[in-house]
């Protein structure tokens, strides 16, 4: 909300400076979101009048004017603005003025014509961006009068005001706090309503109905009589311009400026166009309502509703009808002011989408104690500047909100929660300065009498923090507290999952982190994946339910970059259907180059499945693999972790990498991480080898399809204690070699040892003999010498 | 006059110490100590000789082995030394270094673990809880009202079967307060979600870390210790920092943290960093009534609880222009934090 600094210095007294203000408020937790300086205090602007306005004789858009100044001469201007007519009253530069933008006004001949200074535009002062025509001042601004009285300078602050604290939403509210905050003498809501002897006497509740008291359990209106309808007077308009409204009429200017000062939303009904007794009541379902604002609204019965006789004329607390509003032929009128459920006013302006100034303030609850004295306020008013003659009587119906129980404070207690003993004299007169009165006092507690406008004062922890908005948390001693934690099982999630990214990123891939929520296109690919019933676009309508499709768009959007190499991983959350189980999975993507895409000593080759394998391998060493069929992928297995199966891998089908239609396989790798404690390759000591090792390389031809695993069995059945390590150094197909088609080569190096002695080259020779003729024995193969 | 042996010695010392490639010393050396060299030759012809010569010989002969053979790896010693420096003489030092693919850990992933390591010094654990929540969990247990706007449809993802992705991970804190009686000193990283169109500083998903400690007598003193000393630890000694009153409706009294810093991006004006405040003790009630216990007895137990944004951390301490750079991956802005 806007404030106007002139305004709250009506009811209070301010710190000397504007920062000095900003500050203060914003360290008691009021947000001080703009500070913008006004007014149009210039030397040499006065009021003038426009007498006559003829054609400029040589400039088509230019005329010239004769303006009474005051001074009792009439002057003579040149004057490009045509919003004017004559008898108006504008702002008149003479000689010597200097206005925005350092424009200097003196005498000057326009086309031949002589132009004693300028009639001014809004912007030309100051006051608004508005430049297009003079600023037509109000009949009743005095000619001559310098300009600075009718704008004076003034600061208006942007406040973010947070939601406990509807309080707060007025100036008067606003300046009620400062006086808590720096001590300064509290206004009183008397120092803006006349005297108590003027208030009304409150009756004939004939003619209001309330048949829905939880909604709306208190409402006035009192009716004011022969109203003239007319613009509002210059101070009224500046006021509510300042705080970034535009002027209507006196009547509507008087209800916003009500809400403005005293923090209470008013109504004024045209009484002539309301047929019959006013009844607060629940809309029936479907309804129709044209408000105010030239929109039909269909209600449901859960909104609330001002009707009379024949038809709704208001969604209470929310906006007025058009029909029944005031306009310029209105005579009479009836001015609404009254009590709403917070709850029930935000659900309407919800679901109508229909926020308004009142309904904000309903919402955030307006202070029961100032709903008689807003409409006493608006009714004065009405009664000056537009002729009103109010009724002797106020009607009224229902009663007043309870006002808030009483809070207990026990003083031990705030000096433990804030950290630092604030003695007791300073917690009351901390407390006292926001209008609660002692209730019951004990030596070590206090009961609290809750003013009206606090309702947010509910509990003991509650005024412990009024004391420290106006002891100032900066008076609080920081503390070092620890306390020893043991390891959680969140903390072993966490380890482990660094640990993994760690070795991954060691690999040379890159971790990528994608939204859990994935697009329509993609949800099309994921068969049950939880769709959300709210999606805000088609960007996000969907929990991912594996990290295929946002691994698949990143490599997307990377080679559409222009980028040779894509290896990539995530690891995170997925959702299971149907009930979203969130579990912990790693997802990994490699595309391209194996290298960097130019270098002068690297042979580069294309990523391809067993770059994959070798990745899964480094994370997963006993990682065992399985050849299966897979929707979308052309070579798929399963990846086994001794008896349990942890995911899949494969080369992506091309039909699923179509945007990009390249010829480098895309690989795809996804596991479930629930099972793992830890990564395996434990913290043990296993000894390092004494006494050298011999090593042995067999060759052999076997038929393609004689899997690498089954000769590794092979070799490894014959328990053979001395053999330590088997490698596999070359495999050649039968195309490359001259071995014929149909066949491949392999090559292992088998590496011997024993832990305790050196071995001869005679023993190693029986050995090596015996697993030579078990693989032409067991698999047939073909020996290579 | 000397012996025709060391004649000889001086003879292959000399042709050694003038060899000016290996061939050359290779072909002296079998001249001389070859098994026909000429020096060998003599150890043949020391049969021959008479017993007076006998001893004066070999002594020649042995002095003879010994210097042209310390003077052949000496020499070869200096030959190879010779050729490793001409070889390496013509190497092109600028040529680029061999390269290797590094990988990198996403910005996020380094901002979270700078911040949790932070809090492990400090004696937090780690805690976590779901994505998806219930209602209660995300609201009604953190004392927000039944018709408070948070709930609503427009600014909040729900899923068909009425639960929601949380909107705080303030979730975890009633998560861990079931499971365990105080004291409670954890902090707990994780996404948390909003109904936002995505923009450079807003989107669907962000993530947060969420602090609470519950003990007796924890007191404001408590709360600005921990967040002063944690932003101080990030940011560096000299960061300034402010504690602002605030309002969350599960935490009372609340407040706001802003911290300023010359050496932050747009650190010369205020940076809101943080929400917290002390447990609402309607937040001890509702979590009471959860475990059916009096565990946590808003009389004897007081607590402060947190909440920080790292995508914005991470902004500021990396000084990223927006906020849509996190998810898109682009490998290019990965690698930078290689």
């Amino acid at each position: 909300m806007k404030f106007s600094v002139n305004w709250l210095r009506e009811f209070v007294e301010l710190p000397s400076g504007v920062d000095e203000l900003a500050e203060l408020l914003t360290l008691a937790g009021i947000e001080i979101e703009g500070i913008e300086k006004r007014g149009a205090n210039f030397d040499n602007v006065v009021v003038a009048q426009i007498n006559s306005s003829v054609q400029h004789p040589n400039a088509d858009r230019l005329s010239v004017c004769q303006v009474d100044d005051g001074s009792g001469q009439p002057r003579q201007i040149v004057c490009g603005a045509k919003n004017y007519k004559v008898g108006d009253k504008v702002p008149l530069a003479l000689p010597g003025a200097v206005l925005v933008n350092d424009l200097k006004i003196k005498p000057s001949k326009l086309r031949g014509v002589e132009s004693q200074g300028m009639l001014c535009s809004p912007s030309e002062l100051g006051l608004s961006e508005d430049g297009d025509g003079l600023l037509i001042l109000s009949p009743e601004a005095q000619i001559g009068q310098p300009i600075g009285s009718l704008f004076p300078e003034d600061t208006v602050l942007d406040v973010e005001i947070t939601p406990n604290r509807g309080d707060l939403l007025s100036h008067f509210g606003l300046a009620r706090e400062i006086a808590a905050l720096t001590g300064a003498a509290t206004p009183s809501s008397r120092t803006v309503t006349r005297n108590d002897a003027d208030q009304p006497a409150r009756g004939r509740a004939g003619s209001i109905k309330i048949s829905a008291p939880n909604e709306c359990p208190f409402y006035s209106a009192r009716r004011i009589e022969n109203i003239k309808v007319g613009p509002s007077p210059d101070w009224l308009r500046a006021k509510l311009e300042a705080v970034g409204l535009r002027s209507i009429n006196n009547i509507v200017d008087i209800s916003n400026f009500v809400m403005l000062e005293l923090g209470q939303p008013t109504h004024a009904f045209d009484a002539d166009k309301l047929k019959g007794e006013i009844v607060v009541r629940r809309a029936r379902e479907g309804e129709k309502f044209l408000a105010l604002d030239g929109k039909t609204y269909t209600l449901t019965s859960r909104d609330l509703v001002i009707a009379d006789q024949e038809r709704v004329v208001g969604i209470g607390g929310v906006m007025g009808g058009e029909e029944t509003g005031v306009t310029a032929s209105t005579r009479n009128v009836l001015l609404e002011a009254a009590y709403f459920l917070p709850s029930s006013i935000r659900r309407t302006s919800r679901t109508l989408n229909l926020p308004s100034d009142a309904s904000y303030r309903f919402e955030r609850r307006v202070d029961p104690a100032m709903i008689l004295p807003a409409s006493q306020r608006a009714t004065e008013l009405i009664g000056e500047l537009a002729a009103g003659n109010p009724a002797a009587e106020i009607a009224t119906a229902g009663a007043l909100p309870e006002p808030p129980p009483d809070v207990s404070l026990r003083y031990e207690r705030c000096d433990e929660l804030i950290g630092v003993p604030v003695p007791k004299e300073r917690v009351v007169q901390i407390l006292e300065g926001f209008g609660l009165k002692k209730a019951r006092v004990t030596d070590d507690e206090t009961s609290w009498r809750i003013p009206s406008f606090r309702s947010d004062l509910q509990r003991e922890a509650d005024l412990i923090e009024e004391v420290v908005r106006v002891f100032g948390i900066e008076n609080v001693p920081v503390r070092y507290r620890s306390r020893f934690t043991p390891e959680s099982e969140a903390d072993r999630g966490h380890d482990l999952e660094s640990e993994l990214r760690a070795r991954l990123a060691g690999r040379g891939l890159a971790e990528v982190r994608t939204s859990k929520l994935i697009s329509r296109k993609a949800a099309e690919f994921e068969e049950g994946a939880i769709e959300l019933r709210n999606p805000l676009n088609e960007d996000h309508v969907a929990l991912r339910r594996s990290f295929y499709p946002s691994l698949l768009d990143v490599w997307v959007r990377n080679v559409l970059g222009g980028t040779h190499r894509v290896a990539i991983f995530e690891v995170g959350r997925v959702f299971i259907p149907p009930e979203g189980r969130e579990e912990r999975y790693l997802g990994i993507l490699l595309w391209g180059n194996s290298g960097p895409s130019a270098h002068w000593r690297s042979k580069n080759r294309i990523l391809d499945y067993f770059d994959l394998k070798g990745v899964i391998e480094s994370v997963i060493p006993s990682a065992s693999f399985r050849r299966v069929e897979r929707p979308g992928l052309i070579l798929a297995v399963e990846i086994w972790r001794g008896a349990e199966r942890i995911g899949f891998a494969g080369q992506v089908a091309s039909e699923r990498t179509k945007p990009i239609d390249s010829t480098h396989p895309v690989l795809f790798a996804e596991l479930n991480l629930a099972s793992f404690a830890h990564l395996e390759g434990g913290l043990i000591f296993r000894g390092i080898e004494k006494f050298p090792a011999i090593t042995r390389d067999i060759a052999m031809i076997v038929p393609e399809n004689l899997s690498h695993e089954k000769i590794f069995t092979t070799i490894a059945s014959a328990n053979e204690p001395l053999l330590a390590k088997v490698e596999l150094f070359d495999v050649f197909s039968g195309s490359e070699g001259n071995f014929g088609v149909g066949k491949k080569s392999l090559a292992y190096t088998l590496t011997y040892r024993d832990k305790t002695r050196t071995l001869t080259n005679d023993e190693i020779a029986v050995v090596h003999a015996k697993i030579r003729e078990r693989l032409q024995r067991e698999l047939g193969v073909e020996l290579r010498e | 006059m000397s012996h025709e042996l060391e004649q000889l010695r001086d003879a292959a010392l000399s042709e050694i110490g003038g060899a000016g490639d290996e061939q050359t010393l290779e072909a002296a050396r079998v001249r001389y100590l070859g098994r026909a060299g000429s020096i060998s030759a003599w150890a043949d012809r020391m049969k021959s000789l008479s017993k007076e010569e006998k001893p004066v010989v070999g002594k020649l002969l042995n002095e003879a082995r010994t210097s042209v053979t310390a003077a052949i790896a000496e020499a070869a010693d200096r030959l190879r030394a010779a050729k490793e420096a001409r070889e390496l003489a013509d190497i092109d030092i600028s040529l680029p270094g061999t390269a290797a693919e590094l990988g990198s850990l996403h910005p996020l992933t380094q901002m979270l673990d700078r911040a949790i390591s932070i809090f492990r010094r400090m004696g937090f654990a780690l805690a976590e809880g779901p994505d998806v929540e219930t209602e209660w969990h995300c609201f009604d247990a953190l004392n927000t009202a039944p018709d408070h706007p948070a709930r609503n449809e427009q600014d909040t993802f729900y899923l068909p079967d009425g639960r929601l992705l949380r909107t705080h991970t303030s979730t975890v804190q009633i998560r861990t307060m079931e499971k365990a009686p105080p004291p409670i000193r954890v902090i707990a990283p994780g996404a948390a979600y909003r109904r936002d169109e995505v923009d450079a500083t807003h989107s669907a998903q962000f993530h947060q870390i969420e602090g609470l400690y519950v003990d007796e007598k924890v007191s404001i003193g408590d709360l600005k210790g921990t967040l002063e000393f944690f932003l101080h630890e990030l940011f560096g000694a000299e960061t300034q920092v402010r504690f602002r009153p605030h309002y969350f409706p599960f935490t009372e009294p609340s407040f706001e943290i802003d911290v300023k810093s010359k050496a932050l991006k747009g650190g010369e004006k205020w940076l809101e960093m943080c929400g917290c405040g002390m447990v609402h003790p309607a937040v001890f009630e509702q979590v009471n009534s959860a475990r059916g216990d009096t565990a946590y007895d808003p009389k004897k137990w007081s607590g402060f609880a947190f909440g920080l944004g790292m995508d914005r951390l991470a902004m500021i301490l990396f000084g990223i222009p927006d906020l849509r750079y996190f998810a898109a991956n682009d490998l290019r802005f990965l690698r930078q934090f290689a």
